[in-house]
Parts: structure tokens; C-alpha cells; sequence
């Protein structure tokens, strides 16, 4: 039977449900008090558990998960610190987890105090029919009390008479995660890296370009503080991905803009782009660190430990210096321009500018998916890898453009597209890091200044990388024909048309 | 799923608290487990607070699987669930003789609840009939508690020599001892003595304690109320031993 989660309006408690089952002789209600103890709430940037409908705690050495979804409550004991979900120790709370990001850092959302009480509604012989567990939160002023029934194999009656008490007491049965922190006062900031747009068909493709960057602008302005903190490396990630669209749209948006504001606006984000491109490119070496080290032998494992160690310290050389960079009073004023610009501001007018948005957005994307087909059938085994890398650069620029598109042409269609293009360009995108990563190990390898029996270390455990990455590298290239084949098909092509062809 | 049964052929011998006890000890370690308590007395169930099942008529038992998964009881405990007794157990013989491939039905029964359970421990009444012969087919283990008495002795052997009558496995035997008293040397001596001519004797033995009487007035197991108390200790130590056996 299904647990029953509710929450109790103020002033009602456990002790009027007593109060109920006082008329009844068959049952007794006994409640185990717990104690009033600090707590803080934990989730990701993103909200990915609140948006999940769950609330995860922190109470001194116990983690504590509650599913407001399906009434589960797990808990254990995290054992050494962790931030990362990858660094939390297995057990109930971790297994309930799955799914959620691993390279996401856990903040605190806000810290409260909280008491768990555990009530047992018991028969005359002292079994338990039925469990109601309560969690009772305090902040500030505040209070709510979160309860979840659990029905006992063979005792479903006790389980539906207590749902019906506690309904008469007047619990709310609604599931809201955010309702319950608007009411404890918890200000939860809704942050997601792929907001919703809206943008209207017939309105000039100029003012829907104009709201796309506004929104994306806005969108890196919210992980400014997180690039800082350095809480984890998905927003630099989520930074530089809306600065890229910003680019995108000034690239692909032909004759939407004037071109001398176009062009001056691209190489401003450019040069902005520029100075976060190593850390960047750190970060992947670092989250892939496990990986890497699978792939060389054990005999390899010191000198890549030497080489990590290298990056490890490049990387906050790096950071410092991107944090520099964002505290700025230039780079303020440069976002702050475009803030404004793109609020309003004056922004000039290309040819295309007056067009209506679907018409401009469906042309950009059927002409940019016919130069995809037209590469991609062109690929077989002796093809250059530089046409290969041309393929991966269009299918990125058609992703872009269905990812626009999705407001105005029907979501779940774009979506079915975007999913089938996807698979091609993971293959693609893998091909490029393993393609870029042997490169650039080898530019790593000759700007550092080790001594000779490290440096030798060192080359030995690089060499044995390239050789793997390169093996790598060479199957995905295999894919990229076998992949392509499956997005070349009748029925998305048939679906590119009906949905893009607008004229 | 792995079938535990606990039988003596003797009463009065502590299989009833072994059951319970070992049921909680396999629920502790996280296994799913359903003690079916196959003792009309229902002693089990009254060490559960569990009341006996009304629905739970012998033709259901063996027949009705809604009807027999429907009696099934949870404890107070996590992962330990119950099937209560019935006053009607006590006519199953005479049932199972009746019908057609009486041998196989208990199995068919106990699969139908199989795939919930990790575990599946029976306490058995004490005699030899056709239930308890059910019970040494689908079984994998049989835990046989023997208190160190020639009494008791010779209710093993009897049981040996049925084993070896009917052609059932010997080696599900789980022999070990329970009312030990450690002071007494005759209990020392019988359990060696045993140990050498049983090949599966166990090296654990439960001993003779106060705590597992109290059982009857927490109406809980040991392990559940005195769990640092020997009496805890040794069923856990038992369980483990049962449990490396089963191979859970």
C-alpha cells in the first residue's frame, strides 16, 4: 500500500491524532520523540533533488534522504567528507541517489533544525499495525511538520483507517518540495542551463535572437559566482556553453544584426571565451583522471601520476587567474554593455532582421542539415580526418539551431531529431577529444620544466596514452559511417522536411 | 530463495526460539525473510504479537496462492515478515494424503512467495508425517536442535535412520546443540561424542539461558531485547554458521 505523504497545518500535531484514536479501543498510538537537532539542507546548483521532489538532509555524521514522490526515507552515514556524489561512500542514500550528476557539487541550501519522531499505532496485543514517521522542521520562526504513513504487510486496514484520522486532522497531502521551503521562508534560486524560452513565430527572427542572447547572457552572469567559489567544474561548463550559443547565434544569424556590430560582437565574446579556455581544458583532463589511468599500465601509473599532479597545479594558476579576469571592474562593464544592449539597447539592423522567426530559424536549419548529409555521405574509410572534423563542427552548429528552434516549432518533434542527431555527434565529439588529446599531451609534455629522470617518467606514460588514445580515436572514426547511417534515414529525413519546410 | 527449515522430532528442544531467533539474525543482515510458522501451536506468531490466521484455512495453503500470500504478516522488524499459524494445521496429514501429488505441494506453495523472499525459514512441528517429509524435500537446510540428553540422542538417530530409509539427503541435516550448560561435563562430552559421529554437527550450540525464557514475556527474540547477552550472541553465531552452509 502506498506510504501517505502529507504535511500537518500549524498547530496540528501527533498528540490531536492521539486524541482521535482515543474513541477507537482497538488501537493505541505510541510515539517515539526524537531530538530537536542542526540540520542543513544539501542539493546541486541545478536543484536536482528538489526538483526531483526530495529533500536531502544533513544532520551531524547522518545523511538523510526523503522522497516526497514515493515516501521512501533512506539515511546512512556519508563517512569521510564529500561534496561530489562520486565521493560519497555506497549505502542506502548513495543507491538512492543514482542518476543524479556526479561531477555536481552538494550546497547547502539552508540550515535549520529538524526532529524525527516515529509513531507506532499499535493493537491490543502491542503489535504494530501501521508507522507514521514525522520530520518536524524549525527555521527562524517557522515551522512545518512533513509526515509519511507506512502500511505493514497484512495490516492495510490499520494503514487506511490512520490515513483517514490524519486527513480529518486536516493534513495536506501535496508533494511539493518548493511549497514546503516558501513556507519554512527558504529562498531556493531556480537555475537551469537550458531555460525555457518563449518566442513567437511571426516576430522578427531579430527580436527572437535578441531574446535567445539576453537569456543566455543571463544565464553565464548566474555562474559567475560559482566559476569563483569553485564549487565544481560544471559552471565554468555551463558559463562557457551559454557564451558559446551567445557566439552561435551571432555566427548563424546571418544578416540579423548589422554586420559592423556583428562582427565587433563576436570577437568581444571571442576574447572573453579565450581566457577560460584552459581551465577548461584542465577540468576535462581532471574529470577524466580515473579514466586515463585504466588505459596505460600499471608500469605507466607514476608518471601519469606526475603529469596530474603538473595539471593539478596548472589548474589553480588557472583559476586565479580566470577569477581575476570575472572580478574585473573591465569585465563587469563589458557585461554589464551587453546587458543593456541586449535589453533594448541599440542594436543595429542586418537585411534579414524583419524576417519571422520560424521562417529564418527552419531555412538556417534545413540548409544546415543538407550540408551534414552532403559531408557525412561523402565519409568511407579513406577519408581525410579533417573532413571528419569538418562533420562534427556542422552537426554542433545544427544541434545549436534545433536547440533555438524548440519554442517555436513543435517541442517533441525538434526533440525526436535533436535525440538521433545526438547519438552522430557523441560519436563525432569523441572523436575530436581523443583526436585533440594526443595533441595537446604532447604541447603539455614540452612546456613543462621537469627534471630528467621525471621528464623520462613522464614522455613513458604519455607515450603509452597517445598510443591508447589514438586506438581510440580510430574506432570512433569507424563508428562515424555506421552512426551517420542510422540519422540518414527516410524517416527522419522525411521528418527534417516536415517539419523545417515551412514554404 | 533458500528454504531453512527448523526440525526436531523431539519437543521441548528450543526450536521454536531457534526459529525466531535465526529469522531476526537473517532479517539484521538485510535479507528479505518470511518465517512460516508451521506449528499449530503458533508459538512463533506469539512471539511476534502476530495474531493466528483466521483466512488461512489448509486447503488455501496449499491451493489458494492470493489467499496464502494474503496471510502473510509483517513483524515489527524490517525485512522480516510472517505467516502466522492455523489450528487447522494439524488436520495436514490427513489433507495431503488426499490429494495428488501431495509430495510437491508444499514446494509449489512456498514458490509462489518465493521470488519476495530471500529466505524462507519453517518451523516445523515435532513429529515425522507428511508434512514433515514435504518439509525434508524442499528444504535446503534442516537445522535440528538437540539438547544433550540420550533422550534427545536417540531422537537424532531415529531421524538419521529415517534419512537413510526413504533415501533423503543427509547432508541438509544441520544438526547442533541448545540448552548447553558449560559447567556440565556430560554436555561437553555428549557434544563431542556427537560431533565425531555426525559429519555435519555444528561447533556452535545455544546455551541454556534465562534470556531466551524471558522471550515468552517480551514476546520479541533475544536478539531484538538482550543483544550484547550470550544467548544473542550464540544465534547470531549460529545463523552465520547456517548462512555459510546455504551459501545466501
Amino acid at each position: 500500500m502506498e506510504p501517505f505523504v502529507f504535511t500537518l497545518p500549524p498547530g496540528k500535531n501527533l498528540k490531536k491524532l492521539r486524541r482521535l484514536l482515543d474513541g477507537d479501543t482497538l488501537y493505541n498510538l505510541v510515539v517515539k520523540k526524537g531530538e530537536l537537532v542542526d540540520c542543513s539542507i544539501l542539493d546541486t546548483f541545478d536543484n536536482e533533488i528538489r526538483l526531483s521532489k526530495r529533500i536531502l538532509l544533513r544532520t551531524g555524521q547522518d545523511l538523510l534522504l526523503i522522497n516526497l514522490a514515493d515516501g521512501r526515507i533512506v539515511e546512512q552515514q556519508p563517512g569521510s567528507t564529500w561534496s561530489f556524489l562520486s565521493e560519497l561512500e555506497d549505502g542506502p542514500v548513495a543507491g538512492s541517489l543514482k542518476g543524479v550528476s556526479r561531477i555536481r557539487a552538494f550546497m547547502v541550501v539552508s540550515r535549520l533544525k529538524i526532529r524525527r519522531d516515529m509513531g507506532l499505532i499499535l493493537d491490543d496485543e502491542g503489535k504494530t499495525r501501521a508507522r507514521l514517521h514525522t520530520v518536524s522542521f524549525f527555521r527562524k520562526k517557522r515551522s512545518l511538520q512533513l509526515g509519511i504513513t507506512q502500511s505493514l504487510r497484512g495490516y492495510e486496514r490499520a494503514h487506511t483507517d490512520l490515513k483517514s484520522w490524519l486527513m480529518k486532522m486536516g493534513a495536506d497531502p501535496r508533494r511539493d518540495v518548493g511549497e514546503m521551503y516558501s513556507r519554512l521562508g527558504i529562498k531556493s534560486k531556480n537555475y537551469f542551463a537550458k531555460p525555457d524560452i518563449f518566442l513567437t513565430s511571426e516576430d522578427p527572427i531579430k527580436e527572437s535572437a535578441t531574446t535567445i542572447i539576453r537569456t543566455y547572457i543571463n544565464v553565464a552572469r548566474k555562474n559567475e559566482t560559482g566559476v569563483i567559489a569553485d564549487y565544481d567544474t560544471e559552471f565554468l561548463h555551463d558559463y562557457r556553453v551559454s557564451f558559446r550559443k551567445v557566439r552561435s547565434i551571432l555566427s548563424l544569424f546571418k544578416g540579423v544584426y548589422g554586420a559592423e556590430q556583428t562582427a565587433q560582437l563576436k570577437q568581444e565574446f571571442a576574447d572573453l571565451m579565450k581566457q577560460t579556455n584552459r581551465l577548461r581544458d584542465l577540468d576535462v583532463y581532471l574529470l577524466g583522471r580515473d579514466d586515463y589511468f585504466q588505459m596505460v599500465p600499471e608500469s605507466s601509473h607514476g608518471g601519469l601520476g606526475i603529469l596530474f599532479d603538473a595539471i593539478s597545479t596548472e589548474r589553480v594558476a588557472e583559476h586565479k587567474k580566470v577569477c581575476k579576469m570575472i572580478k574585473r571592474k573591465s569585465y563587469r562593464r563589458q557585461i554589464d554593455e551587453w546587458v543593456d544592449l541586449y535589453a533594448g539597447g541599440n542594436l543595429t539592423s542586418g537585411p534579414n532582421a524583419m524576417k519571422s522567426s520560424n521562417q529564418y530559424i527552419a531555412g538556417l536549419i534545413l540548409n544546415r542539415y543538407r550540408k551534414v548529409c552532403r559531408i557525412a555521405r561523402g565519409i568511407d574509410e579513406t577519408t581525410a580526418d579533417q573532413v571528419v572534423h569538418e562533420l562534427r563542427i556542422h552537426c554542433k552548429k545544427l544541434r545549436y539551431l534545433m536547440e533555438f528552434s524548440l519554442p517555436l516549432f513543435s517541442k517533441k518533434k525538434v526533440k525526436v531529431l535533436i535525440r538521433a542527431l545526438k547519438i552522430l555527434q557523441d560519436n563525432l565529439g569523441r572523436f575530436n577529444d581523443y583526436s585533440v588529446q594526443q595533441v595537446s599531451l604532447g604541447v603539455f609534455m614540452s612546456g613543462q620544466s621537469m627534471s630528467g629522470k621525471k621528464s623520462l617518467k613522464v614522455a613513458e606514460s604519455i607515450g603509452a596514452l597517445t598510443a591508447m588514445l589514438y586506438q581510440l580515436q580510430y574506432r570512433e572514426r569507424n563508428l562515424v559511417m555506421e552512426n551517420f547511417a542510422h540519422f540518414d534515414s527516410e524517416k527522419i529525413h522525411a521528418s527534417f522536411i516536415d517539419l523545417f519546410r515551412l514554404e | 530463495m533458500k528454504i531453512v527449515a527448523c526440525y526436531s522430532n523431539k519437543g521441548g528442544v528450543g526450536k521454536t526460539a531457534t526459529s525466531v531467533n535465526l529469522a531476526y539474525a537473517c532479517a539484521m543482515s538485510g535479507k528479505q525473510t518470511l518465517l512460516c510458522d508451521m506449528d499449530p501451536q503458533g508459538a512463533s506468531g506469539f512471539y511476534f504479537r502476530v495474531k493466528p490466521s483466521r483466512k488461512l484455512k489448509k486447503q488455501a495453503f496449499f491451493k489458494d496462492v492470493d489467499c496464502f500470500t494474503g496471510a502473510i504478516r509483517a513483524s515489527d522488524y524490517d525485512n522480516l515478515d510472517l505467516l502466522p499459524a492455523n489450528m487447522s494445521y494439524r488436520d495436514f496429514d490427513i489433507f495431503l494424503s488426499r490429494m495428488k501429488n501431495r509430495r510437491s505441494r508444499l514446494k509449489k506453495a512456498l514458490k509462489a512467495v518465493g521470488n519476495e523472499y530471500d529466505v524462507i525459514i519453517l518451523d516445523c512441528p515435532p513429529n515425522i508425517s507428511l508434512l514433515s517429509e514435504n518439509v525434508f524435500r524442499v528444504a535446503d537446510k534442516i537445522v535440528v536442535p538437540v539438547i544433550p540428553t540420550t533422550l534427545s540422542e536417540r531422537t537424532l538417530e531415529q531421524l538419521y535412520d529415517f534419512f537413510n530409509d526413504k533415501k533423503y539427503q543427509k547432508k541438509k541435516l544441520l544438526p547442533f546443540i541448545s540448552m548447553m550448560q558449560k559447567r556440565k561435563n556430560l554436555h561437553k562430552e555428549t557434544r563431542l561424542r556427537l560431533q565425531k559421529k555426525y559429519k555435519n554437527f555444528l561447533d556452535n550450540s545455544i546455551p541454556f539461558s534465562t534470556d531466551i525464557e524471558k522471550m515468552g514475556v517480551n514476546r520479541a527474540p533475544v536478539l531484538a531485547y538482550a543483544r550484547s547477552s550470550p544467548a544473542a550472541k550464540a544465534y547470531e553465531k549460529l545463523w552465520n554458521a547456517i548462512q555459510d552452509k546455504v551459501k545466501i
